[in-house]
């Protein structure tokens, strides 16, 4: 028996110490310039709009390549990197991946683990991205990923709370936070800050320090930029708009939404809270839940001098191609369609923001599809000084510690002082680690 | 003494045996003892998803013993499975108790209480219990028809475990089964010798009931046991291990560590520490219960 259970484990043992050999060995099929016939996986998040739009796009690629047969795995954002991460994990991830911008700093930190896209030039047009837009995607020099949309987070109201109570859309942060005066009067808020898996609560409170700073919270090589002070400041400015009623409190919102978000709350939904901080590539949902025309684009709050900085934007999100797929060519003649097609680009429209590709750009002008919250928005911002995001501020265990300090501050468990210097110290700590 | 020869009469040699379970060994070996060692070694090592795992001895373990969250979400499935497990017992014996009544329409009643079990943490129930214990539910507009005020059940960290709690609860149709079961096996004439001796049913049902289904509730207490200390699916679905951690338990911290920051070394080694704690108190459970049956006899 004891001979058994000792073969059993040295058999385990060896199968672990060979599984975990078989990742080096990873051999990348090299690109040959022709279209085969094959099956390929592509896997996005998103809403039902986009969902719908994508499926359809899809339709149209197979009238035009019956020969590269698309199988489509989609689903809602909660989880969805999870799944994406632990598919990375297993090598089982599908050949053309719609990606976060975080994730090429978590799953592809040495630009190995997806396809070098500039070795695929023959199937996949980059002309139409402007050089910055490009680097986006570039990782240690090769280009991981292209970015399908340039967004930012714009403030949108609920036009019909506002013209109620005979309120114009705020511009400065005082004048928000003197709303918040107001209509905490008749048991309403402004706006909604949140600490789930958007994470609104901390982004606009470093918006805030960065306009009166100058300062950015974090470098894009991973430098974190903010002192302990302007992280105090930062936390600060969110207990403000807690005290003046602009935004629940952590316990209010929770205790009346429950683990629901924001769009699926009644609270929201009836007008109690009347304004929401989301990216134009995603407002499409909150606009669907209230009655048409109601939620509105808002300015781009700056200081009481008119200083407008701060605002951030980042790649909204980016094809990349998996540096395990056995059909680079095919996968890179996908995206290729999907990011410069014209009546591909027709019939996503908007549904990933407003398109970074000059030539998909071109035909939602031409088709007059260019309207709506997510082009105004990015209109907007456009025409202001913006910060681009760090890919390192957006990692899952960064927002950790945002939530974890923002959560003290908003329970009192602790002074703004004390729950900044823990997070500069985690911060600090984490970053010099993944370095 | 001569040692007797049995001859097969099918003609199957010594090898037989081996042969017929041989598709549970491999199963086994497998499906479960080649995750077992897997998860050992990795928990030994820094393995990110983008990595290669680098070997580093007990460092995960050593990080794990400082760390506060892990600490905190010990505190919480242990709190959680202390409360959770007896409160379960207790109301799944009394209405097996209930529904070993003999009267009309019984079966209805079976399976209506053994529905919820099968509903689980789903999103319909996320629904149901939003409705139920947000600030504007049911749960508080009840309370406040008796004049006392509303609760906060989702905001406030000392109430919050209890919704997971009550979840798990209302959902005993399975411990409740077991019970039932062993409660219809007890012999009828110790009930009607008992009835003669002039003894009540609260008598009966501690000299005759408890001692007869002793067994029973040492399995399902078990069972409950080791399914309590796992529990991630009800807090991750209903409070998503909020506010401030009250409701954060170690299978939400193994699965956040694995798939959301995609430690998989630091994941394993927590695993393994549950382990550690569930074997620890299935272990003391069974010495106890060993011991007081050796007292006996």
């Amino acid at each position: 028996m004891k001979k058994i259970i000792s073969l059993i484990t040295a058999f385990c043992c060896m199968a672990v110490f060979t599984a975990c050999k078989k990742k080096n060995d990873r051999a990348i099929t090299p690109a040959d310039g022709k279209l085969d016939k094959c099956t390929l996986r592509f896997s996005w998040w998103g809403d039902d709009e986009r969902h719908k739009a994508t499926l359809e796009a899809i339709e149209l690629w197979n009238s035009i390549h019956p020969e590269i047969e698309i199988i489509s795995e989609y689903g809602g954002w909660d989880g969805w990197t999870e799944k994406v991460s632990s598919q990375m994990s297993g090598g089982t991830e599908p050949d053309i991946i719609q990606i976060n911008y975080d994730w090429l700093a978590t799953l592809s930190p040495d630009g190995d683990s997806f396809y070098n896209l500039n070795d695929l030039s023959k199937q996949l047009d980059l002309s139409g991205f402007d050089k910055e837009i490009l680097s986006f995607g570039e990782v240690d020099g090769k280009l991981n990923a292209v970015t399908v949309s340039v967004t930012g987070r714009g403030l949108f109201y609920n036009s019909d709370v506002y013209e109620n109570l005979g309120a114009e859309f705020p511009q400065t942060w005082d004048e928000l936070i003197s709303l918040g005066d107001i209509f905490s009067q008749n048991g309403i808020y402004p706006l909604d800050l949140d600490i789930q898996s958007g994470g609104t609560a901390w982004y606009l409170a470093i918006v805030y320090v960065q306009q009166i700073t100058g300062r950015d919270f974090i470098s894009m090589d991973g430098k974190l930029g903010f002192t302990a002070d302007d992280i105090r400041m930062a936390l600060d400015f969110y207990k403000k708009l807690e005290d003046h009623g602009v935004i629940r409190t952590i316990q209010t919102r929770t205790d009346e939404d429950g683990n629901a978000a924001l769009y699926q709350s009644p609270e929201f939904i009836e007008g109690n809270v009347a304004g929401v901080l989301e990216w134009g590539s995603s407002v499409g949902k909150y606009e669907a839940v209230l009655p048409e025309g109601a939620l509105k684009t808002g300015p781009f709050l700056t200081t009481e001098d008119g200083t407008s900085s701060g605002w951030m934007i980042k790649p909204s999100m980016l094809y990349a191609v998996s540096g395990n797929t056995e059909y680079p060519d095919e996968a890179a003649a996908f995206i290729n369609f999907l990011l410069n097609n014209s009546e591909c680009a027709r019939i996503l429209g908007t549904t990933r923001g407003i398109p970074a590709s000059r030539y998909a750009h071109e035909s939602l002008e031409q088709n007059g599809l260019l309207t709506g919250l997510a082009y105004e928005s990015d209109s907007m911002l456009d025409n202001l000084d913006t910060v681009t995001i760090s890919p390192y501020m957006e990692l899952p265990r960064m927002k950790e510690f945002y939530n974890t300090a923002i959560e003290q501050v908003s329970y009192d468990l602790c002074d703004t002082k004390t729950a900044a210097d823990e997070m500069y110290t985690s911060v600090s700590e984490y970053l010099d680690r993944l370095k | 003494m001569k040692h007797r020869q049995y001859k097969n009469p099918v003609g199957v040699g010594k090898y037989t045996g081996l042969l017929l379970i041989s598709p549970f060994i491999a199963g086994f070996i497998l499906f479960t003892l080649y995750p077992f060692v897997c998860s050992f070694v990795l928990g030994m090592t820094d393995y990110r998803s983008a990595g290669e795992p680098k070997f580093i001895g007990l460092e995960n373990y050593k990080t794990m013993l400082s760390s506060e969250n892990f600490r905190k979400a010990l505190g919480v499935t242990l709190k959680y499975a202390a409360i959770l497990v007896p409160l379960k017992l207790i109301v799944s014996l009394l209405t097996a108790l209930l529904l070993n009544l003999e009267i009309k329409g019984i079966g209805f009643f079976r399976t209506a209480f053994y529905i919820p079990s099968i509903l689980g943490a789903n999103l319909a129930v996320v629904i149901m219990w939003q409705y139920l214990f947000t600030a504007d539910g049911l749960v508080n507009q009840f309370l406040e028809l008796f004049g006392a005020s509303p609760v906060s059940w989702y905001g406030n960290p000392d109430a919050s475990i209890y919704i997971i709690i009550l979840l798990r609860l209302w959902e005993f149709g399975s411990t409740m089964i077991i019970f039932l079961a062993a409660l219809r096996d007890i012999p009828r004439e110790l009930y009607d010798a008992a009835k003669v001796d002039g003894c009540g049913c609260i008598r009966s049902f501690f000299s005759i009931t408890l001692p007869q289904i002793k067994k029973v509730i040492f399995i399902n207490l078990i069972l409950q046991t080791i399914s309590a200390l796992q529990e991630f699916n009800a807090p991750y679905m209903i409070t998503g291990g909020g506010p401030l951690r009250s409701t954060y338990t170690v299978g939400m911290l193994i699965y956040d560590e694995m798939f959301k920051y995609s430690e998989a070394g630091y994941a394993n080694a927590v695993s393994w520490v549950l382990f550690a704690v569930i074997a620890l108190a299935v272990g003391l459970m069974y010495l106890v219960t060993g011991r007081r049956e050796r007292d006996r006899s």
